[in-house]
């Protein structure tokens, strides 16, 4: 009798949402041990299903296992490190891998927008602003899971249905011919130059599908930008002017400033 | 042995054989750009510079390095030592993986009628490669600084954030000009079509059609390789040492190693995108046609002449030019070069709608038009662009002015 796929991942996943809430962040730490057991074989029996019932062999298969268990490890350690400052960094990890992942899937373009993207510009606020924000060591407030059975609940049965689904999905099998799987194939290059050196990118398709078939969400996309920006001007604080003298302030007696009447 | 021969006509072997020699010479050739530092310096403060290790001080850089790597290796004892380690290897490492995407010479005939690129990958996404991993070379300076829990070194790390963030924005924005301009993001087709001439006689480098924009994009390189007049993060008459304090032998060395990597790549890369990379007019051996060794071995030493031109201007720069002040630094980035490269990207755009993107008529007038105009804008605003702010709330006066 075989088990189906979808129920071999419900049971990974189960593994895997025990094995993180025993590792997040708490008072006592006497399960770590125990939820980084868990853990690692959630993540080795979820290597395990895929390889046997879903990817197949592949020219690029062991980099998909490599960067995948990289992407998954790196992504528990986001929610369990106590300290802000390496949350972020095993961020940062998590998309340089995910990136890793999209070039394996030919989706060069993708990938290295989310690198430029989140790697290179929205993490590196991030850093910064934790670094400003916690130069006296960690607080309470990271170093313990504040609703850790809810969220892990909620973030592993929200992946288990998702992951349960795929058994359904009418996704191109791997194969010989076609080593690739995924979306990003099926989208045909159009005008690419052909000659020996070329391989098949795809930013010009990606370019051309944007700016035909998705235009009004790109608009749409640059107008919410906009909007953001406008906000974040009006929201960053009153100006001062140069030429005007500067109001007086006066230091009360307790030491608070008091604004002059 | 034709199994062998089939080997050496890959363009893999090519790859892997150019990525093992440039990573050598490019090592060799970081530590004497510091040698080369140092006597540009002396040269332009009228000194002699290095002059007792080997003629001429020419092993000089050696005896460097080995003091770097027979230093003890010490650790302060409040740092946080993973991320201590890791700022230096970051820092490092991103300039030497940016080389992978330059084309240094062009195509070569392997034999048999074989082109393979001189390159060591030619991803559709070149220069987006670019940015992307040069993008990450921020967190070698930002984490360095806070790993060292030292007050000095964080607030070099915190003005390294600030800046590489702000400078990144025209940098992209200068880049975007080329790629408009040229309709591709790899880098070895950009060379290739600015290899030819208008009137018969002037090269078609990049950096007639657009020379706003590559001056521009020279500035914004100085500030993310954290040069001199853009050096705040390392500023020794502020911070000590700014991001490196903490830090001492063969880790030092690697931080050291690693601005001078990135100059190069720097250079290479504007080198690539401004003054036809490889191409040198009416060399023969540098034309895209000459596909033999003797032409890749030509065209690589053009584009690295090239690079030393920029190198030695970074240094020139630097021994010449005062520090900016921090606010100064950024007003110049969020006031001046954004708005000048938007205003360069939009009349881009306008010429590639009427297909005049590549004629030097246009572009100049746009160049023209838009210095003109900031040039106007500066001097009637209000507001002096420099100067002390004399006008803000003193220092302590709590949260309510200050903006």
């Amino acid at each position: 009798m075989t088990v189906s796929t979808s129920y071999l991942l419900y049971l990974v996943f189960a593994v895997g949402g025990v094995g993180v809430y025993l590792l997040l962040p708490r008072a006592q730490r006497s399960a770590r041990a125990a939820g980084t057991l868990l853990a690692l074989a959630a993540l080795a029996a979820l290597l395990v299903v895929l390889a046997v019932r879903m990817l197949g062999p592949g020219p690029t298969a062991g980099y998909f296992y490599v960067f995948a268990t990289v992407a998954l490890a790196a992504a528990v350690r986001v929610v369990t490190h106590p300290r802000p400052v390496h949350c972020a960094l095993y961020f940062v990890l998590v998309v340089v891998a995910v990136a890793a992942l999209l070039v394996l899937q030919r989706a060069e373009f993708l990938a290295i927008a989310l690198i430029i993207i989140y790697a290179g510009a929205i993490l590196v606020t991030y850093v910064f602003v934790i670094m400003l924000a916690q130069q006296r060591g960690d607080a309470v407030y990271d170093t313990r899971a504040r609703e850790p059975l809810l969220g892990v609940l909620a973030g592993f049965v929200l992946m288990a249905a998702m992951a349960g689904q795929v058994d359904r999905l009418p996704l191109p099998r791997p194969s010989a011919a076609s080593p690739f799987t995924g979306a990003v194939l099926s989208i045909s290059p159009q005008g690419l130059p052909a000659g020996p050196a070329q391989l098949p990118g795809n930013t010009l398709t990606v370019g051309q599908l944007v700016m035909t078939k998705y235009v009004v969400v790109l608009e749409m996309t640059g107008v919410l930008l906009l909007v953001a920006i406008i906000g974040a001007v009006a929201l960053s604080g009153k100006r001062v002017p140069v030429d005007q003298p500067p109001p007086t302030w006066v230091v009360g007696k307790i030491g608070k400033e008091v604004k002059p009447f | 042995m034709p199994v062998v021969a089939a080997i050496f006509q890959t363009q893999l072997f090519v790859s892997v054989a150019l990525a093992v020699v440039a990573l050598a010479l490019i090592l060799g050739a970081t530590a004497y750009c510091i040698y080369f530092e140092r006597k540009v310096a002396a040269w332009i403060q009228d000194r002699m510079g290095p002059s007792r290790v080997g003629p001429w001080g020419l092993f000089q850089p050696i005896a460097d390095g080995l003091k770097f790597v027979w230093k003890e290796d010490s650790f302060p004892a409040h740092v946080d030592k993973l991320l201590f380690v890791l700022a230096p290897t970051i820092s490092f490492v991103v300039p030497l993986v940016l080389f992978a995407a330059i084309p240094w010479g062009g195509q070569l005939d392997v034999g048999g009628g074989n082109l393979v690129e001189v390159q060591v990958a030619n991803p559709d996404i070149g220069l987006l490669y670019i940015l992307g991993v040069a993008a990450l070379s921020v967190y070698g300076v930002v984490l360095g600084g806070w790993a060292s829990r030292n007050k000095y070194s964080f607030f070099g790390g915190m003005r390294a954030c600030a800046q590489m963030l702000s400078y990144e924005i025209p940098l992209g924005l200068c880049i975007l000009v080329v790629v408009l301009t040229m309709g591709t993001l790899r880098l070895e087709q950009i060379t290739a079509a600015q290899t030819g001439y208008w009137l018969g006689f002037i090269p078609q480098w990049n950096v007639f059609l657009h020379p706003l924009a590559f001056v521009l994009l020279f500035i914004c390189m100085l500030a993310e390789c954290n040069r001199a007049p853009f050096d705040l993060p390392e500023a020794e008459q502020e911070l000590v040492g700014g991001f490196h304090t903490e830090y001492g032998a063969l880790k030092f060395g690697m931080f050291f190693l690693g601005e001078y990597a990135h100059m190069i790549t720097s250079g290479a890369l504007i080198s690539v995108l401004f003054l036809g990379g490889w191409h040198l007019p009416w060399l023969a051996w540098t034309q895209p046609d000459a596909v033999s060794w003797g032409a890749a071995l030509c065209k690589i030493v053009v584009l690295c002449a090239k690079v030393c031109f920029f190198i030695f201007v970074m240094m020139w720069i630097r021994w010449t030019l005062p520090r900016f002040r921090f606010d100064q630094l950024l007003r110049v980035a969020w006031q001046g070069l954004i708005p000048i490269t938007l205003a360069l990207v939009a009349w881009t755009t306008g010429l590639l709608y009427f297909g005049v993107q590549r004629s030097p008529l246009w572009t100049l007038w746009g160049n023209v038009l838009i210095l003109a105009a900031a040039l106007a804008w500066v001097a009637r605003a209000r507001t002096p662009v420099t100067g002390r702010q004399d006008n803000l709330p003193p220092v302590g006066a709590g949260t309510g002015g200050a903006g």
